[in-house]
């Protein structure tokens, strides 16, 4: 990671409230966190940046107890509080305001905000006229919009977030971690919130700031600090940066340390003598996140589909395999028309997906690497005497051709796929769709929480199967990976289409051509807003 | 965020010789009930009166045949992550349907497959309101239990309806063919049927990827709602199938046959090593915790002891077995 040039700050804020020193944490033997300082001054909004599966989410939960640290310490006004737990850091007023918002929407703003801590009338009863006025005062001693009456669920999301707010405070917090707080605001409740953020600071608190929106972290932070694979980038002064060299720093991976990709030892690459069109959109759209979707991808080609985060582009992916009910348009998979909405029809028609979260979506965990290859393969494993019965033997064997084939990691075709490393088991995912010998392989975000090496290895494999004939999507947020990988690349603002670009091999022009089209967006209207939220 | 993994390091680790012993140990560490299963056994050949006998045996699976038929409809339900609970009121529904059905001289065959269809009908409705309204099953087949158990004692007015067919006594409990009794040869019809489907078809496959992972099932391009239909249709099928044996058993249909009998076997498939989470498990456990029910309800019968201490000690070895099964 060259750091050089970079305006790394000593900014002179005050001393810091809690200090992160150090920390490393891996989870068997990936390494997630490596030798990382942080810390938050009062008074301050530190804002944290970084793609899915950085590392941010882990060094959060390493400041609120939930994982202990391999190493490194942590310390809040120069006391230590490492190897304690979510209590005890709670305790010591380190807090958090979860994307889902975790209050009880069935009761009142003030039973949440005292909840655990009601005040009692003899014989365990609650008493609630006083539980109402000791909330209201913290309400009116914030001086939010709020009545303690009110019950939650009758509430928008921003006055939700006030009560966390309040909830937090009135129990001593003194560090607070927002993550994505704007993330389902409308534009009037966000002003409210950084009002709210501003109070906060005022009052000597210290704010961590999670978010992908890059003209909300240069508004409010004093100071700024980058997730990359691992490591952190910062902290930086916004005055001293831009958001231009901040971008660049979220996305620059490791991709120079990386051996040059290479084809697959056994899948020798094949010229693209087939022509013809592996997919071919015309008119796509969904009810609420895209709009008149058009484009075409050639069999043996990549196209990559670079977007910002809530542009659309899981939205695409799955309107085209048919998992999105109200998606409307015309596709045809390789010459042969299909109807959406259905995913089986999808595989039918030779549609792969290797999906954004595998663990989730992907595979299933508990049962073997060869059944899960086997799944969307089953129609073709049965057995030949007359009986329709699948073949155990059968599916062993598929899973063991692409085991050499793809360089699985594994003991034996009946292992538990959970128990292989995040690498090995998109090599399953990958597996299982090959094995239906798709015409089209759509994946989404293919070296999600991965290694750097098997980063290498899915590129690989990548060129590999659109050597074979078959037309690839592929969806990145890495957008180097993306220039890197794809011969045609689809620009994705707000849901829709805007740019196709053929010559662009340089992950910055792309990122700037993003924000162009982002702002431009922007400024067309601040409906955006709300189609993305 | 990745959540520990644990790596194929142990690739090379685990090449160990498979010797029948390592691999009995480990088929007991993976089923521990098997323990208490030989354990309970075990203790009433050696202390109830007469217990080691062919025709205890017999007796047994007799007995057992009724909630073995309907486990190996359960156990699809709850391998795809469901459950139903309205199995008993359907079985005694089915014993007064098909006992209304031959007072009205309908031929035998007919009623049969009338009942048959009818279990069928009614799993068709859980399975939709499960997956389409998305109504909890618990909730669903909660409220089917009542409602089947109420129609069971309205039809006539909670009297018995006498069954005097004998083809049907006959095809369902009194005859023996090949040394076995009837009951017995449809108990294995069911487990091989049950087997079959299960085990070996892309069906089977389904139903456990279904269970094991919906959103990755269905991210495999597997009708989801269909399997979990199909499987609430088998499993009331079994139901009504149950309910016929009930009604050849005491020759008459009658509204309280069935009841309770969801417990039996749930317990059983359960005991047999099927994940009330879904996506493990299989039939010939779900037949081994059936045999187990018989067994520990015959052998406490055997020792003379009450039929409500019966309850109370089948009840505390059920939950010991479960709690033990836990993954």
């Amino acid at each position: 990671m060259t750091e050089a040039g970079l305006s790394v700050a000593n900014p002179p804020v005050a001393a810091p409230l809690v200090s992160m020193r150090g920390i490393s944490k891996s989870f068997g033997e990936n390494r997630v966190l490596r030798d990382i300082d942080f810390e938050v001054a009062a008074g301050e909004v530190h804002a944290l940046l970084g793609e899915n599966g950085a590392g941010k989410s882990t060094l959060m939960k390493i400041l609120m107890g939930v994982y202990a640290p391999d190493a490194g310490s942590i310390t809040l006004d120069g006391e230590n509080i490492v190897g304690t737990s979510v209590q005890d850091h709670r305790a010591h007023g380190i807090s958090m305001i979860f994307q889902e918002l975790s209050l009880l929407p069935n009761l009142t703003v003030g039973q949440n905000i005292l909840l655990g801590r009601e005040p009692r009338l003899p014989g365990w009863r609650i008493d609630h006229r006083r539980l109402a006025g000791n909330a209201q005062e913290i309400i009116d001693h914030y001086g939010f919009p709020l009545r303690a009456g009110r019950e939650v669920r009758d509430l928008g999301f921003a006055q939700r977030q006030m009560v966390e707010v309040l909830k937090a405070v009135s129990q001593g917090a003194r560090v607070l971690v927002m993550d994505e707080p704007t993330s389902s605001l409308s534009l009037r409740e966000e002003e409210r919130l950084f009002s709210i953020m501003d109070e906060l600071k005022a009052r000597g608190m210290g704010l961590i700031y999670i978010s992908h929106r890059m003209a909300e972290i240069f508004r409010l932070a004093n100071r700024l600090s980058i997730v990359k694979d691992g490591r952190l980038i910062g902290p930086l002064v916004p005055a001293a940066t831009s958001i231009a060299e901040v971008s660049q720093l979220m996305s620059k991976t490791t991709a120079s340390a990386l051996p040059a990709v290479t084809a697959l030892p056994d899948a020798a690459p094949v010229p693209r003598t087939e022509t013809g069109l592996a997919l071919q959109v015309t008119g796509l759209g969904t009810a609420t996140k895209l709009r008149d979707i058009n484009f075409t991808i050639g069999r043996g080609e990549i196209v990559g589909l670079a977007g910002l985060v809530a542009s659309g582009r899981s939205t695409l992916a799955k309107a085209l395999f048919g998992l999105i009910p109200d998606a409307t348009g015309e596709v045809v998979v390789t010459g042969r028309p299909l109807r959406l909405g259905d995913a089986a029809r999808a595989v039918a028609a030779g549609i792969g997906f290797v999906p954004e979260d595998r663990r989730l979506e992907g595979l299933v965990l508990d049962h073997s690497l060869a059944a899960n290859v086997a799944l969307p393969n089953l129609g073709r494993l049965l057995g030949r005497f007359g009986l329709p019965y699948v073949s155990d033997s059968r599916i062993a064997q598929l899973f063991e051709s692409y085991r050499s084939q793809l360089g699985i990691v594994a003991r034996a075709s009946s292992q538990r796929v959970g128990e292989l490393s995040g690498g090995n088991q998109q090599k399953i995912v990958f597996a299982k769709w090959l094995a239906t010998k798709p015409g089209l392989l759509i994946l989404d975000e293919p070296t999600n929480g991965v290694d750097v090496n098997a980063k290498a290895d899915m590129r690989a494999l990548m060129r590999a199967v659109a050597a074979s004939g078959v037309g690839v999507l592929l969806i990145s947020s890495e957008l180097d990976e993306i220039t890197g990988a794809a011969d045609r690349i689809l620009t994705l603002v707000d849901g829709r289409i805007t740019r196709e670009l053929h010559q662009v091999r340089d992950e910055a022009e792309l990122r700037g051509i993003l924000q162009a089209d982002v702002a431009a967006r922007v400024e067309a209207g601040a409906d955006t807003k709300e189609i993305m939220a | 965020m990745s959540l520990p993994n644990t790596l194929p390091g142990a690739a090379g680790s685990a090449d160990r010789p498979d010797t029948i012993a390592r691999r009995a140990w480990t088929l007991l560490m993976q089923r521990p009930t098997y323990l208490i299963f030989a354990a309970v056994t075990l203790f009433f050949v050696v202390f109830a009166p007469n217990f080691a006998t062919v025709s205890t045996a017999e007796a047994i699976l007799r007995i057992t045949a009724l909630v073995s038929i309907i486990a190996v409809g359960m156990t699809f339900v709850i391998i795809c992550a469901e459950i139903d609970l309205s199995v008993g009121s359907v079985a005694s529904w089915a014993s007064m349907v098909v006992g209304l059905l031959l007072e009205r001289n309908v031929p035998t065959i007919v009623a049969v497959l009338a009942v048959l269809a009818m279990g069928a009908f009614i799993g068709f409705i859980n399975g939709i309101l499960v997956t389409k309204l998305r109504i909890p099953s618990f909730l669903v087949t909660l409220g089917m239990l009542s409602v089947f158990s109420g129609l069971a004692l309205t039809v006539t007015d909670t009297e018995p309806v006498p069954i005097v067919d004998d083809r049907f006594s006959n095809l369902f409990w009194n005859a023996s063919y090949v040394g076995l009794p009837v009951p017995i040869w449809w108990t294995l019809l069911l487990v091989a049927v049950g087997f079959y489907l299960l085990s070996m078809t892309v069906f089977g496959r389904q139903v456990y990827a279904v269970g094991g992972n919906l959103v990755a099932a269905r991210f495999s391009g597997i009708k989801t709602d269909r399997i979990k239909i199909a499987s609430f249709m088998l499993v009331s099928t079994t139901a009504a199938l149950a309910g016929m044996l009930l009604a050849a058993r005491s020759t008459a249909g009658n509204p309280s046959l069935g009841t309770g009998l969801e417990l039996d076997v749930i317990a059983a498939v359960i005991i047999g090593g099927t994940s009330l989470f879904g996506g493990i498990g299989g039939i010939l456990g779900s037949v081994v915790g059936a045999i187990f029910i018989g067994i520990l309800g015959f052998g406490l019968l055997v020792m003379g002891l009450s039929t409500s201490i019966q309850e109370v000690i089948k009840g505390a070895i059920i939950i010991l077995a479960v709690a033990l099964n836990r993954r």
